[in-house]
């Protein structure tokens, strides 16, 4: 049986599990630019855990994906997979573990703008905004028209800006 | 068959009766007019008459400064475009209306200075001699609730800073008529200035004519310290 199965992984929706929690973030599509379609499956543990955190079971999810990188997988695979952990852990508000998982996928494929991007949302979480900033301009730079990095700058904005209005009458 | 026809005619006529061309000019510059001109750096705002009649005959009289005793000419009037253009030889100010706004006024600049000007009809036709006595016949327009608008949410998001300017009348209650943006750095700031004026009074007078006013607003964005940030 030939299944189409989303593949590279699951970072199609890495983000999208990161900021699911956040009712005021919209669920992202999974119409990104380097969204993958394969046949077959080449990590069944790996395929699962991206399903289980698209459905936001976070310790699911977690777990199946842990299992996928104990087997063989391609770097490219592997690298997604360590992106997805870091968006779960993000999600699940552990910013540190998260970051940890980003940095380990950035190690394997430093082309791979979901990890900046969830990295950023980790460094976000702990109120790192320099550094959030920083992996936002190179997310940016790999994916110019993803909807992410706003996302995350418009919410590190909404903290870090105060808005003043000054009023000037004339008569 | 004839009453479907009747009410196809009956839209047309309808629709043709409320369809006016957007370049149709509304405001009649001509007659007296109370005015404030606002923007000058140095000299601040000013409330001034204006008064335009036929054949380009324009005159300024400005009612703080009793050195000048009466009405001084400006350059005549002309109309292109459904734009109004004059200027005043003795301040060098270039004035510029839309005449298909609702109300007369507009924008002045000279080389090195702009600003903006906007007027409600007056009934004032003969310039009192004493200063008391001009500020009696055209009176500051006082603020008696100013509301603040918010800042948009989606322009912290974005990072957005910018400037709004409104001009509107004051009626004799002390509500706002007719506010118009005369400036508008994004479309973001619109509403919450209009809001914001409709939540503002003036104070009451018992004439009944209207009074110009403007109001700037400027959003600005203010960078928080680290300490400062909040975290739900």
């Amino acid at each position: 049986m030939v299944r189409l199965v989303a593949c590279g992984i699951v970072s199609y929706l890495a983000l999208g599990v990161a900021l699911g929690q956040r009712s005021s973030i919209p669920e992202l599509t999974q119409q990104q630019a380097d969204s993958r379609t394969v046949l077959g499956v080449a990590n069944e543990y790996l395929a699962a855990g991206a399903e289980a955190l698209r459905l936001k079971e976070y310790d699911e999810g977690i777990r199946l994906t842990k299992l996928g990188l104990e087997r063989p997988a391609s770097p490219r695979d592997k690298s997604a997979a360590l992106s997805n952990l870091c968006a779960a852990h993000a999600a699940i508000n552990q910013p540190d573990a998260a970051i940890g998982y980003c940095t380990e996928s950035l190690a394997i494929n430093d082309a791979n703008w979901r990890a900046y991007s969830n990295r950023a949302y980790a460094y976000y979480l702990k109120r790192m905004f320099d550094e959030a900033d920083a992996d936002l301009d190179v997310a940016l730079t790999l994916n110019p028209s993803a909807k992410q990095m706003p996302q995350i700058r418009g919410m590190m904005n909404e903290r870090r800006l105060r808005g003043r209005v000054t009023v000037e009458e004339h008569q | 068959m004839l009453s479907k026809h009747a009410a196809v005619a009956v839209v047309i006529v309808l629709c043709a009766a409320a369809w006016q061309p957007a370049s149709a000019a509304r405001v009649d510059p001509l007659g007296t007019w109370s005015c404030v001109v606002w923007g000058h750096p140095d000299f601040g705002d000013e409330r001034v008459l204006m008064s335009f009649a036929p054949q380009g005959v324009a005159r300024l009289a400005r009612i703080e400064n009793v050195a000048v005793p009466s009405w001084s000419g400006l350059t005549p009037w002309i109309t292109e475009s459904r734009e109004l253009r004059f200027g005043d030889p003795r301040t060098g100010r270039q004035y510029t209306a839309d005449l298909r706004r609702e109300n007369l006024g507009g924008t002045w600049r000279t080389l090195t200075a702009t600003g903006g000007w906007w007027c409600a009809e007056s009934d004032v036709e003969v310039i009192p001699e004493s200063a008391e006595d001009r500020v009696r016949a055209l009176p500051p327009v006082l603020p008696l609730v100013s509301a603040t608008p918010r800042y948009p949410i989606q322009a912290i998001r974005e990072a957005k800073q910018g400037r709004v300017v409104t001009c509107f009348l004051v009626d004799a209650a002390g509500l706002v008529v007719k506010p118009e943006i005369i400036e508008l750095s994004d479309e973001v700031f619109r509403e919450p200035i209009l809001v914001a004026l409709s939540r503002s009074r003036f104070e009451p007078r018992k004439s009944d004519s209207l009074r110009p006013s403007c109001r700037s607003y400027t959003f600005s964005l203010d960078r928080l310290a680290q300490h400062e940030i909040e975290f739900d």
